[in-house]
């Protein structure tokens, strides 16, 4: 296990720690790293979902741009760095390629009492998870992994992956529901 | 408040998750999760697989004069003043349905089905899908209708009661093609909820030419 640490910690994940100089001190070397490593991976993700070169490219300038900008809204115990990144290229695309809104759920919304998130034991748990995420979704049974990229990758919900591959539907929500127990074992460990 | 006891279907949070559910479904997720911590956390574990998925990708190179345009955007981008303070006072919406009326209930205009019970004349609608708010006195019945499509509700404040369940406060009762429901209203208060259908209902019965145009919208 990780102990507390702040951005100066050696032994804090690396992404994780760029964002946090970023949010700190407007750390424009530490900018440039996190450019020069998600840059292409989030180009590579707006191509899959359809936009050519140069509306992805125009993407991954929103994207990092968000990134500046909202660095400060990091929290490195609730999401790892390419979760928090993930979650603002998947939130652009949607403003930007399919012109909707992206209704989200704010901390100020939660609508029962005392009723807050368990605290993550410590700082860095949620970048520890996704190590363990990576490889419960590396071994998944192709046909698992499969409808589960389909959902990331191609803008298609469940019913419309069934009507695309020629799937039966309760076979694809079989699939996706038999991958996402593997997937919450990956988060029940670290408990 | 306890926990809700009926939840989105897993795949629709997945859906959610992936970014490839349509607003006005998605609009129900999110007001869900307001009162939901269960399906907060599944959220949360789905996006996390996001990120793998994304830090995973086989990277695509970008145009070497990329970062210095995106620089200099950022120099003539003025930092984004702090979010606004969420008003005072507590809603009956949550957060991501109140930021999309703009209104509490009193504020909207109603129309009338059948005695007791009102649709907002407020709704939304992308593709095949819409959403407006149900409104039942205590007691009130939904006349009979069957679905040419699936159909939620979530309900915000009372509760009612049909075949298939008894729905509180945050939960989501679900409803596929072509299932009859009749749902009724609890007698201790009012009833609201959010109601979301990928297409009009057809209702049945005497009345029903005359409901359909009052439930097409």
């Amino acid at each position: 296990m990780l102990p507390k640490a702040d951005s100066n910690d050696p032994t804090m994940p690396d992404h994780e720690q760029l964002l946090l100089a970023v949010a700190r001190n407007r750390d424009s070397t530490a900018f440039r790293a996190l450019f020069d490593h998600f840059a292409p991976r989030i180009k590579a993700y707006m191509r899959r979902l359809g936009a050519d070169s140069s509306a992805a490219e125009e993407l991954v300038q929103d994207v990092m741009m968000a990134v500046w900008l909202r660095a400060d809204r990091f929290d490195p115990a609730l999401a790892s760095a390419s979760t928090w990144i993930y979650t603002i290229a998947r939130n652009r695309r949607i403003d930007r390629v399919r012109q909707e809104r992206r209704p989200e759920l704010q901390p100020d919304d939660l609508m029962s009492e005392g009723g807050e998130e368990p605290t993550p034991d410590h700082q860095f748990e949620a970048a520890e998870t996704a190590f363990r995420l990576r490889a419960v979704i590396g071994n998944l049974p192709p046909e698992q992994a499969d409808v589960l990229r389909l959902a990331y990758y191609e803008d298609k919900v469940h019913a419309e992956i069934s009507a695309e591959r020629g799937i039966p539907l309760g076979t694809v929500k079989t699939r996706l529901r038999l991958a996402l127990v593997r997937l919450r074992r990956a988060f029940g460990e670290g408990a | 408040m306890t926990v809700p006891a009926h939840h989105p279907a897993p795949e629709l949070l997945l859906d959610y998750a992936a970014g490839s559910l349509r607003e006005v479904q998605s609009l129900l997720v999110a007001a869900h999760l307001a009162y939901c911590p269960d399906c907060r956390a599944q959220v949360a574990e789905l996006e996390a697989c996001g990120g793998v998925l994304l830090a995973d990708l086989p990277p695509e190179p970008v145009s070497d004069t990329l970062f210095g345009t995106l620089m200099t955007r950022l120099g003539e981008t003025a930092a984004p003043s702090s979010p606004v303070a969420a008003p005072a006072g507590r809603s009956v919406f949550p957060g991501p349905l109140r930021r999309a009326i703009g209104a509490e209930p009193e504020a909207l205009e109603w129309v009338r089905v059948v005695p007791g019970v009102h649709l907002s004349a407020w709704a939304v609608s992308a593709g095949t899908a819409s959403a407006c708010l149900l409104r039942m006195a205590s007691g009130a019945r939904v006349p009979a209708h069957r679905h040419t499509d699936s159909e939620m509700l979530l309900v915000m404040k009372g509760g009612f009661s049909d075949e298939f369940g008894a729905y509180r406060v945050g939960d989501v009762a679900s409803y596929e093609t072509h299932t009859p429901h009749h749902a009724v209203a609890d007698a201790d208060g009012e009833c609201l909820c959010l109601l979301v259908q990928d297409r009009p209902l057809v209702f049945t019965g005497p009345l029903g030419w005359l409901l359909n145009r009052g439930f097409r919208f």
